[in-house]
């Protein structure tokens, strides 16, 4: 991460003062060529060895995609596990509960005032004149979940001090390390602990605990997490899980009710406006009480383990029991129904050792969950309140509390209600200390700017802390290599069959599931929450409530089995070309290796709970890869790849566009969607286009594949778009004003096949804004290579040339061969903007804000390449037109998408309503 | 206990002039059997002194035959049906008027026609062991049916049976028979029913817990060495709860936790405070487990009855179940849920014959269906002659026993 800093070449100052000189017309002549740059960077790149990050800082005309350097900076700082010492400045807030510290600390991100300048540079270009379209509010930066046993306060002291989280004091205004010296650091707290441990955290630390109520932070947490994350709510029953969308203008009045020692009952009606309505004094205390009365538990985990092999038919009475084994059908009950908890432990023959702790342990989670369960329903019943919220530790994830509690709502309530429950569950105090915070500026945050990512030790730990906290990367290989061989003290998890058989509704009995799943096997991993607050909607998205990026559902199980076995059989060859990116030295290899133990990890957790990171999608499995990679510093696995194939294409690439000029306009579409299409073939994330490579040059299986364009395509709407652009008869549309373009993999497939198209949508008028990934992903060019490929090929061609001028991208050969530019009144610009994501996928909820703006005044949005327009945004509708294209290169897709064959081609052209 | 009490209503019964018992309705639970007979008196058949009594449906009733007696009520371990069998068997209940029609007084002997009425989910459990062993056929009666029939009479028919207990101080509530209508009656055996009554034979169950006397029981007899539940109750008379819950002013240093308007001696978590981890079982009481047991299960019997009666705006709750006995204890609690939770809106009213509802519904079921066939257009009409509450020292734990040997004279009209 030190690289950009460490640049010889460039500093961050010099970007910006390049930018400005881009942002006016003359420039500034002190830049050197881009060719040369391209050059230099052929160099570095063969003999870069260890110095992987070094390009990244070293072009100056990469000035549009820093958002998307400074997220590569963020993705390989260290997780929840493994923070780095050098965050910029924390704040913390504590949960002290009596058996758990939860704590939720943020991490800021580096100082991005250089930021506006460069927003502004882009409005400017984009013809957006509305400056305070947007200031940021909220700091970027990162909010992650910890928690550490009580017991082992010690380690939390530690983990405090040694990140230096206890000096960021309460203002994140101002400076950031020297707020050390300041003894008077208040960290806000909450939670019965809070009062007990004021004096260790004073000693120890030398802060004051600043006590907030522990209800007021309940509320404050739950309706933080309510707005800010989707699908942070979901349902249990019978083992599954579903995640809910809240409607933030739908959401109050709720129940929440805290299930801790006790229960409380919160009937919440907005921030700040809540009321304790009821409660129970059967809760939690009360499971962990008895039970350790009765079995001889010595903690409250090992008492829920317990209950997973139980079977309360030996000490509840059933219905059945009573009538002789036949249902109480007059009023509803089952035979299976439980009549009376314990009720067959009146026995006077059977004593305290003769029942079995799992059969007790059972019994008495049944009877207290359901109970909370009745009660909560009574409440939320009487205040007219749909939304139920369980949460507390009694929960833990636990499947068949949250089944049992399901089950007692939605049993009294005959189906009315819904017992939900909250992923961050467990911090939602220490979430609201956070809160009570004045200047932490959550406030305003919104769904859209948070992005939660799960870092390596995600799988293993859920947020608990195993060992000191480390350092740097090294620490982190040796943790991940530690624990895979030792496997002591924390199990790696095993993959079980589907979570269809988890836990079993109501009241019936529970199958066993054996010794050999954990109790907190079907507890959700919660990930660091990436604030990104330049994050945005994209705007021309027709409805933003009913999209879902996703087109393949994961909770299907046969699709979930199917894709973990493509990345999994993908693995050893991306290890290959990961280490070989990163010169193939023992360093490389070690990382390699941590990073496949990592993702295999992640992997081996989703099919043991394909709920445990939230709502699965294939897009969001896509992009955890490329997060793990990212996090042992794999910067761009594929980039000597894509330098060769950007290569080898430019260089057919004027053949290709004489070709083309010798065309009809019509004949030219045709050929030009066929080449998008063809071109398309390229993809290294296909294993079948994989093998193909080894049979020909580029530009050989380019050809091949267009000539085998026959239409018409699986899905071709080809006449339509056509219609659109040409018009038919004498009547000639106007051209579209704008297109935004979502360009997919390097090489023939921008080069060829995009870029040939971008370059008709110039001729006729049409602004083009190239749309590319900031993060590397796969082959997938980027928003940082655009600008090179669009630079190189303007030397062949007038029309990219002047477009790619008037937007800026050829700052340095404008100033030599472009002195006559004035004479073109106003060429159409030629504009490339970083998406916001690193993933081959693109969830349009989520976009960089330089991508919202600039889709704006787009009237025509073309989505290519199978991530972004068949496993993400196929049903994707638009305000504007749009044409989503791509070859399908994968059988099972093509079977389940378009009921065809691998290698057909969609041509998908959907007009503006 | 179950023995011995039944023992003393037999000796009850000897000492009756002519006692011949009849009509026998029992209530098979999961833990006890209730039972509740017609003992005739001498002056059975007389009809002298019907006309000034009043019916318990209401009605006036005309001159006309009936018989005198009293109504016995007993109960027994479930556990123990054995000994019930054999006490029934020696009791030598004449069936006289429980014969189907087609039968001759001469063919009573022919046992398989013999029938008595019982409800409870032992009714369909033990039905071959009654016909195996005395050749008697339980008449299944419904147990909802039972519970509310049984209010119902009990409510109308005696004059002091409802009452509330607050602070230790029992006061019997005058029921105006007019407005009994809608109430919601807590049945707690085993498990819970909540019932909702419009009238009768009108009812819903309404809502149910299954943590109930079995519960307490089952419970207590895994923590306690306990081997009754009259022993488990006797005990968490003597114990202090807060050894065990985690109270309100545990958690707040002392303090009550006054923002939401929970007091420091409100119990925030039942046996929170057994998490401990240098204690056993074995360093806790007896006396304190059975009194945080009980509290737990009454406080949570008390509020989930006071919500289900705030759904459906009823005014009265009245509960009833062996699980009570009259326990002062008991009684305490749930009026003390009640009132917490209906902030003083809702009284928590109790029944002196809570445990036997059942069994006095079925009995009162004989009226509906078998004597009409028997006594041709004759019905059978309780009147309750005498109902005093002899229970003046109720306030003792245990005394709710007293009700079984009580006694409710009434007469029933033949003719």
């Amino acid at each position: 991460m030190t690289g950009f800093k460490e640049d010889p070449v460039l500093g961050t100052n010099d970007m910006i003062v390049n930018k400005e000189g881009s942002g006016t017309e003359t420039g500034s002549s002190s830049r050197p060529p881009v060719v040369d740059k391209a050059r230099e960077e052929g160099q570095s790149g063969r003999d870069m060895a260890g110095n992987s990050i070094h390009r990244s800082g070293s072009r100056p005309q990469l000035d549009l995609s820093k958002a998307a350097i400074q997220g590569n900076f963020e993705e390989r700082d260290p997780t929840i596990l493994l923070p780095n010492q050098s965050d910029d400045i924390s704040h913390l807030a504590l949960d002290i509960g009596g058996s758990l510290i939860k704590l939720v600390y943020f991490s800021r991100r580096e100082d991005r005032s250089n930021n506006d300048k460069r927003t502004k540079t882009l409005q400017e270009k984009l013809g957006i004149s509305n400056g305070s379209r947007r200031s940021f509010p909220v700091l970027g930066g990162r909010l992650h979940f910890v928690k550490f046993e009580t017991a082992k306060i010690n380690e939390c002291l530690e983990f405090i001090s040694s990140k230096q989280l206890h000096c960021g004091g309460v203002d994140v205004c101002n400076g950031l390390l020297g707020a050390a010296a300041n003894n008077n650091a208040v960290i806000k707290a909450t939670g019965g602990g809070a009062y007990k441990f004021a004096d260790l955290f004073k000693e120890r630390l030398g802060v004051s605990l600043d006590k907030e109520d522990e209800m007021d932070c309940l509320v404050a947490g739950a309706n933080f997490l309510l707005k800010a994350i989707r699908h942070e709510a979901f349902t249990h029953m019978e083992g599954q899980k579903e995640f809910v969308q809240m409607d933030d203008n739908d959401l109050f009045p709720y129940l929440l009710v805290n299930i801790g020692s006790g229960v409380s009952m919160i009937k919440v009606d907005g921030d700040g406006k809540f009321e304790r309505i009821s409660g129970t004094n059967v809760g939690g205390g009360t499971y962990w009480g008895l039970g350790k009365l009765l079995t001889k538990c010595k903690s409250f985990d090992e008492l829920l383990e317990l209950s997973q092999r139980g079977d309360n038919r030996t000490i509840d009475m059933l219905v059945g029991d009573i009538y002789g084994g036949t249902d109480y059908n007059k009023i509803g009950l089952s035979a299976s129904t439980i009549a009376s908890s314990f009720g067959k432990a009146i026995s006077d023959q059977k004593e305290l050792e003769d029942y079995s702790p799992e059969d007790i342990s059972l019994s008495l989670l049944r009877m207290i969950s359901y109970n909370i369960g009745q009660i909560a329903y009574l409440n939320a019943l009487r205040f007219g309140i749909k939304r139920i919220f369980f949460g507390g530790f009694f929960i833990r994830g636990h499947a068949y509390t949250m089944d049992t509690i399901s089950f007692a709502v939605h049993f009294w309530s005959k189906g009315e209600m819904q017992a939900m429950f909250l992923r961050h569950e467990g911090f939602l105090g220490a979430l609201g200390a956070f809160m009570s915070y004045e200047k932490h500026g959550l406030d305003d945050l919104m769904v859209h700017q948070l992005v939660e990512r799960f870092p390596m030790g995600a799988p293993y730990t859920g947020g608990k802390i195993h060992g000191p906290p480390l350092g740097d990367l090294n620490e982190k290989i040796s943790w991940m290599e530690k624990f895979v061989l030792k496997g002591t003290e924390i199990t790696a998890p095993v993959p079980m069959a589907p979570s269809g058989t988890t836990g079993l509704g109501g009241f019936e009995v529970p199958s066993s599931k054996g010794a050999t799943l954990r109790s907190d096997a079907s507890a959700l991993n919660i990930g660091v929450l990436h604030l990104e607050p330049t994050l945005e909607v994209f705007p021309l998205l027709a409805d933003l409530k009913t999209y879902e990026p996703n087109t393949i559902d994961l909770s299907d199980h046969n699709e979930l089995e199917y894709w973990f076995t493509v990345l999994s059989d993908h693995m050893p060859d991306l290890v290959d070309k990961a280490v070989a990116s990163e010169g193939g030295t023992d360093d490389a290899k070690r990382r390699g290796d941590a990073f496949a133990r990592a993702f295999s990890a992640h992997l081996a957790r989703l099919m043991e709970e394909p709920a445990a990171y939230g709502k699965l999608g294939l897009a969001n499995l896509l992009e955890l890869r490329e997060e793990c990679l990212r996090e042992f510093h794999f910067v761009d696995v594929y980039r000597s790849i894509k330098q060769r194939e950007n290569e080898a294409s430019l260089a057919v690439l004027p053949d290709l566009l004489m070709e083309l000029d010798s065309m009809s306009e019509e004949t030219r579409l045709l050929t030009l969607i066929e080449g998008v299409l063809a071109a398309n073939i390229f993809d290294w994330g296909s294993r079948a286009c994989v093998e193909l490579y080894h049979k020909g040059t580029i530009i050989e299986i380019y050809r091949m594949s267009r000539n085998k364009m026959q239409r018409p395509w699986r899905v071709d709407d080809f006449d339509l778009f056509k219609e659109r652009m040409l018009g038919s008869g004498d009547k000639k549309p106007p051209p579209h004003k704008r297109a935004l373009l979502f360009v997919d993999n390097s090489g023939a497939d921008i080069v060829l096949g995009m870029l040939p198209l971008a370059r008709e949508l110039l001729r006729r008028g049409t602004e083009v804004v190239l749309v590319a990934n900031s993060l590397p992903a796969l082959n997938d060019v980027t928003a940082m290579e655009v600008p090179e490929i669009v630079a190189e090929a303007a030397k062949h061609c007038d029309i990219l040339r002047r477009a790619a001028e008037a937007g800026g991208l050829l700052v340095d050969a404008m100033i030599t061969n472009s002195d006559g530019s004035k004479e073109n009144s106003s060429p159409v610009p030629l504009i490339v903007v970083a998406n916001g994501c690193g993933s081959p996928c693109i969830d349009l909820r989520q976009v960089s804000s330089e991508l919202a703006a600039a889709a704006m005044e787009a009237d025509l949005i073309i989505l290519e390449g199978m991530g972004r327009s068949l496993h993400t945004n196929f049903n994707a509708r638009f305000r504007c037109d749009a044409l989503k294209l791509a070859m399908v290169k994968n059988q099972r897709l093509a079977e389940k998408l378009i009921q065809g064959n691998i290698y057909d081609c969609v041509c998908r052209y959907e007009p503006a309503n | 206990m179950g023995e011995k009490n039944l023992e003393i209503v037999q000796d009850q019964t000897a000492t009756e002039p002519n006692g011949q018992i009849s009509h026998l309705a029992l209530d098979i639970g999961g833990s006890l059997i209730k039972s509740v007979y017609f003992c005739r008196s001498d002056s059975s058949g007389s009809g002298d002194d019907q006309d000034h009594e009043c019916s318990a449906n209401g009605g006036c009733a005309k001159k006309r035959p009936a018989i005198e007696g009293s109504l016995h009520f007993a109960k027994l371990e479930t556990s123990k049906i054995d000994q019930c069998l054999e006490t029934i068997k020696s009791m030598k209940l004449q069936f006289n008027g429980f014969v189907h029609q087609n039968n001759t007084i001469e063919d009573n002997t022919i046992k398989d026609t013999s029938f008595i009425k019982a409800t409870g989910g032992g009714a369909h459990k033990f039905a071959d062991l009654f016909k195996e062993k005395l050749g008697i056929t339980l008449e299944k009666e419904d147990e909802m049916d039972c519970l509310v029939a049984g209010a119902n009479f009990l409510l109308k028919a005696v004059r002091q049976e409802a009452f509330t207990y607050i602070d230790g101080v029992k006061e019997f509530v005058q029921i105006d028979h007019n407005d009994l209508y809608p109430y919601l009656l807590v049945n707690i055996g085993s498990g819970v029913s909540m019932i909702k009554v419009d009238g009768d034979g009108l009812f819903e169950r309404v809502s149910g817990t299954s943590i109930g006397g079995g519960t307490f029981w089952g419970l207590g007899n895994l923590l306690t060495k306990c081997k009754s539940f009259d022993e488990l109750l006797e005990l968490s008379h003597r114990g202090n709860h807060r050894v065990i819950d985690m109270l309100v002013g545990d958690i707040y240093g002392g303090m009550d936790y006054s923002k939401v308007g929970l007091p420091s001696r409100a119990i925030a978590s039942s046996f929170g405070k057994a998490i401990s981890e240098d204690k056993e079982l074995d360093d806790y009481k007896p006396e304190d487990i059975a009194r945080s047991l009980l509290r737990m299960i009454s406080n949570n019997i008390g509020q989930i009855s006071y919500l289900n009666a705030l759904r459906f705006g009823l005014k009265r709750i009245f509960f009833g179940g062996f699980f009570i006995r009259g326990q002062s204890y008991t009684m305490d609690t749930i009026s003390v849920a009640v009132n917490f939770w209906s902030k003083g809106e809702a009284k928590a009213m109790f029944l002196r014959h809570e445990g036997f509802l059942g069994a006095m519904g079925a009995f009162v079921s004989y009226d509906k269906q078998r004597l009409d066939d028997l006594l041709a257009k004759e019905s059978l009409q309780l009147q309750v002659r005498t109902s005093p509450p002899v229970d003046t020292d109720y306030q003792s734990p245990l005394n709710g026993e007293s009700i079984e040997n009580e006694t409710i004279n009434c007469i029933i009209h033949t003719a």
